[in-house]
């Protein structure tokens, strides 16, 4: 990202890493079950 | 890597505290309109063909979705209001490669990311070299050229911006080599299609064309998924392959420079490549192990592939609005020209390699 001046946690790649990551764990678990398309 | 936006430092990533969050919800909605909108438009056309008896042309929802962006865009304009949602969409881009690993065997990413791999030294070398001698006979600053160079040949903007910072750049000039990329990016969109088309290309040889080719992986992600959904799929692979070598071209240009005593020295540079080293592309590679063994079920493959295709959907949305087309109309006209030529040849480049690869290979 270009000028976010202020300091973040995670980066935004990391972010769509982990955020992803824990939708695939609720897939997994059953929680998220069918997604249409 | 990716980003379609008009002046970079427009752009607002999402913010962790709950004020932040809540400011990006009119942004995310919009895009989810937007995409929903072509996906609409795609199907609608498809019914209405099938009822009438009539042969339309099947356009992907991920075109339909880019120019309702586009004449949002440059029409009425963003409000404020969405601009912050709709910069989320790089975040999306992101996700949806993640997830997209769901739909990738670990071994047909060791043998097409093999390949894609020896393609792109080869595309890194030939497109440095080119940019380099093209912007000296065009007499553009030293510094301009280097970003030129980078933006073009590892993967448009953020290697841009991650090249400014390191050797130091002036804005003026990351802000044209920045306009530059964008707007050839905005054209591969709808030029790569037709020569696909005309050249009657195999999915996999268009994705890996695509991939290697297009500088934004926004756009080589959406240039790839216009053609087909499986060209999509390896246009994202190839440029993912592209983006993990952004931070050993920004080491090699950050040395150079510092050698000149242009920019500062890089002390730690294992530290340094793993700050560049995009975070995603391990996401990629973690999804896809877990897919091939046998994490998942195969319903639950479909659902994260699906997932992967929302994402997908939203960022395809944000391309086309974030693409302002009277900013980047105001930038340098030289800097714009040395971009075109290069990104020209660059393309006819790597089609030839593709073509080759795809005569050894059978991709």
């Amino acid at each position: 990202m270009a000028t976010l001046t202020k300091r973040r946690l995670l980066s935004l790649d990391s972010w769509a890493v982990v955020l992803s990551l824990a939708v695939a764990l609720l897939v997994r678990a059953g929680i998220l079950k069918t997604i249409p398309w | 890597m990716a980003s379609s936006a008009a002046l970079p430092n427009t752009q607002v990533a999402p913010t962790s505290n709950a004020f932040g969050f809540f400011r990006l919800i009119p942004g995310v909605l919009l895009l989810a309109a937007v995409g929903y909108a072509g996906k609409f438009i795609e199907q609608f056309i498809a019914h209405y063909g099938k009822a009438h008896h009539l042969v339309l042309p099947n356009i992907e929802y991920v075109l339909w979705a880019i120019v309702i962006g586009l004449v949002i865009a440059n029409t009425v304009g963003v409000p404020q209001i969405f601009r912050a949602g709709v910069a989320t969409y790089e975040f999306w881009l992101k996700a949806g490669i993640v997830l997209l690993g769901a739909r990738f065997i670990l071994g047909d990413i060791l043998r097409l990311g093999g390949i894609s791999l020896i393609l792109v030294f080869i595309e890194l070398a030939l497109a440095l070299t080119f940019m380099t001698y093209l912007g000296r006979g065009f007499k553009l600053p030293p510094k301009l050229i280097t970003l030129l160079a980078v933006g073009s040949s590892v993967c448009g903007v953020s290697a841009i911006i991650a090249t400014q910072g390191a050797i130091e750049a002036d804005e003026e000039d990351s802000s044209y080599a920045i306009a530059a990329i964008l707007a050839l990016g905005a054209l591969s969109l709808f030029l790569f299609p037709i020569v696909g088309h005309a050249l009657h290309l195999s999915d996999h040889a268009y994705g890996l064309w695509t991939g290697l080719a297009v500088d934004n992986t926004a756009e080589a992600t959406a240039a790839g998924a216009i053609y087909s959904d499986a060209a999509g799929k390896f246009a994202v692979l190839a440029k993912t392959c592209r983006n993990a070598l952004i931070g050993f071209v920004v080491l090699g240009y950050a040395i150079y420079w510092a050698s000149k005593g242009q920019a500062a020295e890089v002390k730690n540079k294992g530290v340094f490549l793993w700050k560049k080293f995009p975070k995603f592309v391990l996401g990629f590679l973690l999804i896809s192990l877990l897919a091939t063994i046998g994490f998942f079920s195969k319903p639950q493959l479909t659902a994260l592939g699906n997932l992967s295709r929302w994402a997908f959907l939203l960022t395809f949305a944000g391309v086309g609005l974030r693409t302002n087309l009277r900013e980047l109309g105001k930038q340098g006209v030289r800097p714009f020209i040395v971009g075109a030529v290069g990104e020209i040849a660059i393309a006819v480049i790597t089609l030839a390699l593709v073509v080759g690869a795809d005569r050894i290979f059978h991709l």
